[in-house]
């Protein structure tokens, strides 16, 4: 109960901060909702570098365990990533892993698990018919499966999205279906159909509220964007689990957006 | 000396006369980040060195350069925990009719130093080929001297794609390296204004694949003063990431203390190919003519 209400005041902090609100991110530095990819993309030339805690109920059941007792610890990604052309995304991130405590509790063994993902858009958004995505995390390893089993693959994926945008008063609705699966088995409870749904209010078109279904759980999140360059997302899984990061943003060709 | 005596009797193109015969000496520094992680112990080991240099413009692309690796946090090595030069030498940029050519003689990057001749042939605005050939030695400086007699040939060939309107660039190249493996490299860059970003991938008969990214930063004030004398931050910043940690793949050595991907070999007002045909990250102001001029 504690943890809940502890939660709860994070989400409505980061929701009463919203000075400039943006668009969207992912833990990959890739756009999409929070933990489901969608059919936007990032503005051409858009750059980020940031960091990402991932809350242990996030993380895959297997690679993010304490050696020895099994036990789940929370941890944190940082990456760098591009949109070099309107249609194509690319992120690299890297996560940080705990291998071994010593007897006092402290840290003395890490590794990082690294890995690139991509997303390619197709079909771009028209008056009636959604975008189109594909993409997939951790795309260069997953090559190496058939006869690795020993190969890290904790986060790799393959999905394609689509994403509507319907507008009324101002306001900006999107609608995310997608279809993703994980390569490996421990990762199989969110495979399937998975989806979300933003708003964009009129009175503050960079901010971006989220509800979306991972295929295992629900998540609330919320985009910010920053003077322009910080990009904040925070979301709550089940509203019990803390989700959330920051990044800076730039875009490379000079242009400015709100979102 | 022959070599370049022999050089100096080419003859300059008209573009590189009008440009300048006015000397000009450049001070600069900048900062050459490293980091591996290669330890379950530590997150990353670190290797950060200022890169205090001189660029000494001689007029008609003729030019002295020099420049030195400062170590302020090294945790590498030993081996690294000494004060280096990484260049000192004497470069000369010329062209025959469409074929430009850069020789330079003296001391590289990667404790080499020796004979460089580097050459580019567009022969549309979209394609060019590229060549490099080096005969070097070794030599160590600090804090005892070590050199080795010139004793390896190194080189690559290849070509390069411009697609002006993505300003975007492919570049493939087969080599001999400076670690005497034979290899290939290729690479897609993506030109932005100021920053290039870059993804690529090597194989190399003796170190196998690997794979990354670059990011050439130009560092600003765009819009400069140029004086006689000119006490500058360097011109970019450059990170290459080696996703597999490989020191010794595909490497070369850089003959000048501010080479870049994104620059190229030549000097922007000689070879007006590939991303030189962008606007220019550096204006010089022009204060008696009251203008600016790339």
């Amino acid at each position: 109960m504690k943890h809940l209400s502890i939660n709860i005041v994070v989400a409505l902090m980061l929701l009463w901060l919203l000075p400039q609100t943006g668009k969207a991110q992912q833990y990959t530095g890739i756009s999409g909702l929070v933990h489901v990819p969608s059919g936007e993309m990032n503005h051409e030339g858009d750059a980020f570098i940031g960091v990402h805690f991932l809350n242990k109920a996030m993380t895959p059941d297997t690679g993010f365990i304490y050696y020895g007792d099994g036990e789940k610890y929370h941890t944190f990604d940082y990456y760098v990533s591009l949109t070099p052309f309107s249609w194509l995304e690319m992120s690299y991130v890297c996560t940080e892993r705990i291998y071994r405590k010593d007897a006092q509790g402290n840290v003395v063994n890490w590794s990082k698990d690294r890995y690139a993902s991509i997303k390619i858009r197709p079909l771009k958004e028209g008056k009636y018919h959604p975008a189109v995505t594909i993409g997939g995390n951790d795309v260069l390893t997953a090559g190496y499966l058939p006869g690795h089993t020993d190969v890290q693959l904790y986060f790799c994926n393959f999905y394609a999205a689509a994403t509507k945008h319907f507008t009324f008063g101002g306001n900006e609705l999107g609608v995310t279906l997608c279809y993703r699966h994980y390569l490996r088995d421990y990762n199989a409870k969110w495979n399937g159909i998975v989806g979300g749904v933003t708003f964009r209010p009129a009175f503050f078109p960079q901010s971006r509220i989220i509800a979306e279904y991972t295929g295992n759980e629900f998540i609330m999140g919320l985009d910010m964007l920053l003077w322009q360059h910080l990009r904040l997302q925070g979301s709550v899984k089940d509203f019990k689990h803390f989700y959330g990061g920051l990044c800076l943003q730039f875009n490379l060709l000079g242009k400015k957006y709100d979102y | 000396m022959v070599l370049f005596l022999a050089l100096s009797l080419c003859a300059s193109p008209p573009q590189a006369k009008a440009q300048t015969t006015k000397q000009s000496v450049d001070f600069f520094m900048g900062l050459d980040l490293n980091f591996k992680d290669i330890h379950f112990e530590t997150q990353y080991d670190f290797l950060i060195r200022l890169t205090p240099g001189f660029k000494w413009d001689m007029g008609n692309h003729w030019q002295v350069s020099g420049q030195a690796l400062v170590p302020i946090i090294n945790q590498y090595g030993i081996e690294y925990s000494f004060f280096q030069i990484s260049a000192l030498n004497v470069s000369k940029e010329f062209n025959i009719k469409s074929l430009y050519l850069k020789a330079t003689a003296g001391a590289f990057s990667h404790n080499r130093y020796g004979l460089d001749l580097k050459a580019f042939l567009p022969l549309c605005d979209w394609f060019a080929f590229e060549a490099q050939a080096g005969y070097v030695g070794f030599v160590f400086v600090s804090p005892y001297w070590e050199i080795v007699e010139p004793n390896r040939f190194v080189g690559t060939l290849g070509g390069d794609i411009y697609l002006s309107q993505w300003n975007t660039q492919f570049r493939g190249v087969i080599g001999k390296y400076l670690y005497d493996d034979l290899g290939c490299e290729v690479e897609a860059m993506r030109h932005f204004n100021h920053t290039t970003v870059s993804v690529y991938g090597t194989w190399s008969n003796k170190f196998g694949l690997d794979a990354g990214f670059r990011v050439v930063i130009m560092l600003p004030p765009y819009h400069r003063k140029h004086r006689a004398v000119n006490f500058r931050l360097a011109s970019n910043w450059r990170m290459s990431y080696s996703m597999m940690v490989r020191d010794y793949t595909n490497k070369m050595y850089r003959t000048d203390p501010e080479q870049n991907e994104r620059d190229g070999w030549f000097s922007r007002d000689l070879l007006l190919w590939g991303s030189h045909t962008m606007k220019p990250d550096f204006i010089i102001i022009d204060k008696t003519k009251k203008n600016e001029t790339p």
